[in-house]
């Protein structure tokens, strides 16, 4: 028996979509961080700093348990990049449109804000992971950059929508005050 | 005595593969346009703006599109009274874009560029608001875009020396629900009010 051209059209299209989603979506936090050493020439802080900032998450999630401030992060969600006394020099207007279109299959942009005159990048992108929401936050200077990726509560997502850029900055306030300590 | 047509269709292969195809994907391309159409009615476009952020001291860039705000919907809760006021509003609404420049220095941003935004609200159903102010410096122009007696969308034109600011709301709003907007979403405040109730075009 004869497959038609017709079926395997279609299961080549559908392959071809499902395999680039699960590509997209496998690992975008790795991407992002690859895309801004390739873009900027610079690399991120190595595993040494993200087993150091990976034990003290524990210290500090009890603290913030203990005390006034709110944990906007699930626990154990927390994927952290830093990059310190590096050159980002660079057209930010052309990263930002790598950036957009490395992520728009699988994350959905929720605000960005530049500045020509501080070098400045914020992006926040967001999507759905089940009954909660992944939110991934980077945040480009002259000298330094974050990116982070966290899980987020409906209730916390909620913060995020109603103020974007207070609640991105806290969030990567959460996520980088663990290496301050 | 029976004769044959050539055929280019082989023995034993059918021909109902590709006679199906070019109907079935001529009906996805016209249904697909006719959405995209319906759906960006009010929708600006605000990308001929872009060029501006690399001479702008700030630039913000809200996307909140129709995954989005259905996002915002399940986020907010119907049992905090705040958040219930914003669920509300953003009822019917299908996206919230915003981009707003800040610059350092008067005239970085040409008449051309503004142009590229108001030709649009010339367009069929776009009125243009009259007697509305804002409270702070410039000119703020609203326009509303009319689908019979309906509100379909909504464009705010805030222009400044030093300033440029696009808001654009897709589906049903009014001055009111803008003015419970703002602040909130990413969406600038830009302290509008509206006087007397006059609509001109």
């Amino acid at each position: 028996m004869r497959t038609s051209p017709y079926k395997i059209f279609i299961v080549l299209i559908a392959l071809m979509f499902i395999s680039s989603v699960v590509e997209a979506k496998g690992d975008d936090f790795n991407s992002v961080v690859k895309m801004i050493e390739q873009f900027y020439g610079v690399k991120h802080e190595g595993i040494p700093f993200l087993a150091k900032a990976g034990m003290k998450v524990a210290t500090t999630a009890a603290r913030i348990k203990g005390g006034d401030a709110r944990r906007l992060a699930e626990a154990g969600s927390i994927k952290l990049a830093v990059f310190e006394n590096q050159n980002f020099d660079g057209d930010f207007t052309k990263f930002r449109t790598s950036l957009n279109e490395a992520l728009n299959t699988t994350w959905i942009p929720l605000i960005q804000t530049l500045s020509a005159s501080t070098q400045e990048q914020n992006y926040i992108f967001l999507r759905e992971a089940g009954d909660k929401f992944n939110v991934l936050v980077i945040t480009i200077g002259e000298r330094e950059a974050t990116v982070v990726q966290v899980t987020l509560s409906r209730k916390n997502l909620a913060l995020l929508m109603k103020d974007p850029e207070g609640t991105g900055k806290s969030i990567t306030q959460e996520a980088t005050i663990i290496d301050q300590e | 005595m029976k004769t044959t047509e050539p055929s280019a269709v082989a023995p034993g292969k059918s021909s109902k593969p590709s006679t199906l195809i070019t109907p079935l994907l001529a009906v996805l391309l016209i249904l697909s346009v006719a959405f995209v159409t319906k759906a960006q009615d009010s929708r600006i476009q605000l990308s001929s703006l872009d060029h501006l952020a690399a001479k702008a001291s700030q630039t913000v860039d809200v996307n909140i599109d129709e995954r989005l705000v259905k996002i915002a919907a399940r986020a907010f809760s119907d049992k905090d009274i705040d958040e219930k006021k914003i669920k509300d509003l953003l009822t019917g609404v299908k996206g919230v874009y915003v981009k707003s420049f800040e610059f350092e220095t008067d005239g970085q941003y040409s008449p051309a560029d503004v142009e590229s935004i108001r030709s649009q609200l010339r367009g069929p159903g776009w009125s243009r608001l009259v007697g509305v102010t804002s409270k702070k410096d410039g000119n703020v122009e609203v326009y509303l875009l009319f689908q019979g007696e309906q509100v379909a969308g909504l464009a705010v034109l805030h222009t400044d020396n030093r300033e440029l600011t696009v808001v654009n709301i897709v589906g049903p709003v009014d001055l009111d629900k803008l003015a419970n907007l703002e602040g909130q979403l990413g969406i600038p405040d830009l302290e509008i009010e509206r006087k007397p109730k006059t609509k001109s075009n």
